[in-house]
């Protein structure tokens, strides 16, 4: 008796050790990584462009006390960071009375993260905030302070100068605004990016349309064996990676989330929204998806793999890939300097179509509801944006170490230019962004012949309120990953049937009502304009 | 020898105790004083409001659970691939560890033990990339084999039904050497004289192993097959998500709770929804070791938990 309780006893020491060891390890892992800012720590050359506007701060506002304000940025802390924010708090120092010090939410976690930071109202001032980052979302729990055009006229007198008005009205959550947009407008529509050299190889056809790329695409598949056709980004992307392209821009649609199945015309004046799954137009794409699914444009595990499709292309496994202008000639631009052996071109396979560029919303500042220094926050923000100093330390580091300028526009990267690169300071972009000399002309050209298709619709600034149909939102997009992605990518044999159960399922996830509420808003929004 | 009194116990056992004292103190900060934070699942969580001061309402995160007609079909999952992994990694673990007893060579031994040991430190998402390079149809290990050998390729990441078999194995192989240093640690832990009684009697090794080792190591069995019963309904999301990913195709087969849940609100980030599906998964799993402890002090009451 006495022996098995000992034996007991000894069990349960050794399960609770092994539970212990269990929890204390994930503990572990999950406890961020406190950056620490050595401010103190004197970084290289200073910054040479003594053109800095003085803002209206330092006479009217009172600045004596100082401040110490913390940022919240999404991806990897840059390798130079201590260098690079020590410049910066010397001249914010100088300016407002104030340093900053950065906090970095890297890329693998932050979509986990970034909510937690507001849930938990942990202590910080400012964070980046985007409409792909939640910021309808977090608005509307109160993780953001709202800002007033009082706040605005007082502290950020610049940024009210050169923000167009347009900028503000798209970045407002009924009616209320709550971040700082950027103020630079950036094209959102995808582009693909090839291989010239397998084009002209065998002898195609220039890509620009959905059938020549279609005819590139199954070329490769056939003759080049070892490069995927086409990679698509990894992630919990609900749509095809191609359907920006083929599916919105093609038919010149918009959606407003990604994550919903619903889409109105741009040119429409009365914003009617439909079910894309339920359009002639989207049964059309499966059959060409299909065509391209059955003669291998695209790896048939593809939902599983993980490959990043920019290194793939980049090491030419694959021979095709989407991305926004930016970001491909970005890496045209790296593939280039690298004297990479591969050849490559920029297609826009829906030439002539509505082209919309992003709403401000795409990159911004928000303001921590809890902050205590809202009114230094702001006119950090200010500065950022508005004066040239500190614009081109944030977003490119320090002269001579990182970049070089050229001109007023245009910078020349440094040796030393990846180590401070990679995350979000795209908020501060505005009018006194500099260009990468090496960023490819047609890229910029191809941006450039855009300028005409451009086009400004009522429902651009449109932000829907999802809070009564949250329940919905959740089992529709389930329905979306589990029936539509597969669906889309062809490796469902039947299409009809497929599609068909797709709907039937969306259906009983409660589509209509999420369809009636986003209708009604969108009615009481366009009467109101 | 004295009567077991609260005092006399505390002494006799005190090493052991103090071995105990910081796991009770991880529970108690780490799972019973977070308990109140249940609420949240009965609330509309707001970021002024907080943990308590935000408005209630309701049943209402728990309606997308149960409105999204997956329910029954995720759960299921969940309690069958659990039931699954308990029996068959237990049943390796606990031939592995008797036969590393039996076998002698304290070398080989150790090396067998760190070998099997090894796969517990991967990480779910090297293993989901190990699976993917070796299953994959296009340049997959297996495949690339059947194909030299002039069979048909298949395509395992588009076809549900390999996968309960897949993930029980992987499952196995990875908690393999865990499970086996947890019971060889309890054989080792069996009285000698046993042994030397059993060796007296004239017992072979068969024997030995029946008759001695499985019945002292059934209080450990028992403990920790109740534990892991205690979480039953708690799918390892790691696992499933990195070696699933979001392959809609087979979530017929392989969704659980956990990575239901997970693909539903990570968009919309909502707290109340996620707590929701956790008290839910805490409640099924308080009932079931419930009866399951009741069950085994029917049986026998000295093994029952409490």
């Amino acid at each position: 008796m006495l022996k098995r309780n000992r034996m007991m006893l000894l069990a349960l020491v050794l399960t609770f050790v092994m539970i212990l060891s269990a929890c204390g390890g994930n503990n572990n892992a999950n406890a961020p990584a406190e950056p620490t800012n050595s401010a103190s720590e004197a970084g290289g050359n200073s910054t040479d462009t003594g053109t800095a506007t003085d803002p209206a701060a330092s006479g009217t506002i009172d600045t004596s006390k100082e401040v110490k304000l913390k940022m919240i940025f999404v991806g990897p802390k840059p390798v130079d960071y201590d260098s690079v924010f020590a410049e910066i708090n010397k001249v914010l120092k100088e300016k407002i009375n104030a340093t900053i010090e950065g906090e970095f939410l890297d890329w693998s976690d932050w979509a986990q993260k970034y909510p937690l930071k507001l849930a938990a109202n942990e202590d910080f001032d400012l964070i980046y905030s985007a409409n792909w980052a939640g910021y309808n979302d977090q608005a509307l729990k109160g993780g953001f302070l709202e800002l007033t055009d009082e706040l605005l006229n007082k502290y950020m007198p610049e940024t009210m100068k050169a923000m167009p008005q347009v900028s503000w009205d798209q970045a407002k959550v009924n009616g209320k605004l709550y971040m700082v947009p950027q103020n630079r407008g950036e094209s959102v529509e995808k582009l693909i990016l090839y291989r010239e050299d397998l084009r002209k190889k065998y002898n195609l056809p220039e890509i620009n349309s959905p059938e020549t790329y279609a005819t590139y695409l199954k070329t490769i598949a056939e003759k080049e064996k070892g490069v995927a056709p086409f990679t698509p980004e990894t992630g919990d992307w609900k749509y095809h990676n191609l359907d920006r392209v083929l599916l919105k821009q093609q038919n010149e649609w918009n959606m407003f989330d990604l994550d919903l199945p619903f889409a109105f015309k741009l040119d429409d004046p009365t914003g009617k929204v439909f079910n894309v799954y339920e359009t002639q137009e989207f049964k059309d794409l499966l059959v060409y998806y299909k065509d391209l699914a059955d003669n291998n444009a695209w790896s048939k595990n593809v939902l599983n793999s993980k490959n990043d499709h920019q290194a793939d292309f980049k090491a030419g496994k694959t021979a095709s890939i989407t991305h926004n202008n930016g970001t491909l000639g970005a890496l045209m631009a790296l593939m280039r300097q690298e004297n990479s052996p591969y050849e490559v071109a920029l297609a826009d396979i829906n030439q002539g179509k509505k082209k919309s560029i992003a709403i401000s919303t795409q990159n911004g500042t928000s303001i921590h509801a809890t902050s205590k220094n809202v009114e230094r926050s702001l006119m950090m923000i200010d500065l950022m944006q508005n004066d040239k100093q500190l614009h081109d330390l944030i977003m490119y580091g320090i002269n001579g170490v990182h970049y070089e300028p050229v001109g007023d526009d245009k910078y020349k990267a440094l040796e030393k230019n990846p180590n401070y690169t990679g995350f979000s300071n795209w908020n501060f972009n505005s009018p006194l962004n500099r260009d990468n000399e090496a960023f490819p002309q047609e890229a910029s050209d191809l941006v450039n012949s855009w300028e005409a298709s451009v086009y400004h619709y009522d429902l651009e600034t449109f932000v829907f309120d999802n809070s009564k149909v949250k329940t919905e939102i959740a089992n529709v997009g389930n329905v979306m990953l589990r029936y539509a992605i597969p669906l889309e990518y062809g490796v469902i044999e039947d299409i009809d049937k497929g599609l068909a159960e797709l709907n039937k399922q969306l259906k009983s996830a409660g589509l209509d009502k999420i369809q009636t509420e986003l209708q009604a808003q969108i009615d009481a929004f366009l009467a109101n304009k | 020898m004295k009567g077991h009194t609260f005092w006399s116990d505390l002494k006799n056992y005190k090493v052991l105790l103090l071995m105990l004292l910081p796991a009770v103190a991880f529970f108690l900060l780490f799972a019973y004083i977070p308990m109140a934070g249940i609420v949240i699942a009965f609330k509309k969580y707001d970021y002024a409001g907080g943990i308590f001061g935000s408005a209630w309402n309701g049943l209402d995160n728990f309606r997308f659970f149960f409105e999204s007609g997956d329910a029954w079909r995720v759960t299921r999952n969940t309690a069958l691939y659990n039931i699954a992994f308990i029996a068959v990694n237990n049943i390796l673990q606990i031939f592995a560890a008797i036969m590393l007893f039996e076998v002698g060579g304290k070398w080989f031994r150790k090396l067998t033990q760190s070998a099997l040991f090894l796969p517990y430190f991967i990480s779910w998402v090297v293993v989901g990339a190990i699976a993917y390079n070796l299953l994959n149809y296009d340049i997959g290990t297996v495949n690339a084999m059947l194909r030299g050998l002039g069979l048909e390729p298949v395509d395992i990441y588009n076809t549900p039904a390999y996968w309960p078999y897949i993930l029980v194995l992987v499952a196995a192989w990875k908690s393999l050497g865990y499970g086996t240093v947890m019971y060889l640690a309890a054989i080792t832990g069996i009285d000698t004289e046993m042994y030397e009684a059993a060796e007296i009697d004239g017992a072979n090794i068969f024997q030995r192993i029946m008759k001695v080792t499985i019945p002292n190591l059934m209080p450990t069995v028992i403990i920790l097959v109740l534990l892991a019963v205690g979480n039953i309904f708690r799918g390892d999301f790691g696992m499933f998500y990195n070696m699933i990913g979001n392959n809609g195709l087979l979530f017929s087969a392989t969704d659980v709770i956990d990575t239901f849940v997970f693909r539903s609100l990570i968009t919309s980030n909502d707290i109340g929804m996620s707590a929701a599906a956790g008290v839910f998964q805490s409640v099924l799993g308080f009932a079931t070791i419930m009866t399951v402890n009741y069950a085994v002090r029917k049986y026998d009451k000295d093994r029952a938990l409490f």
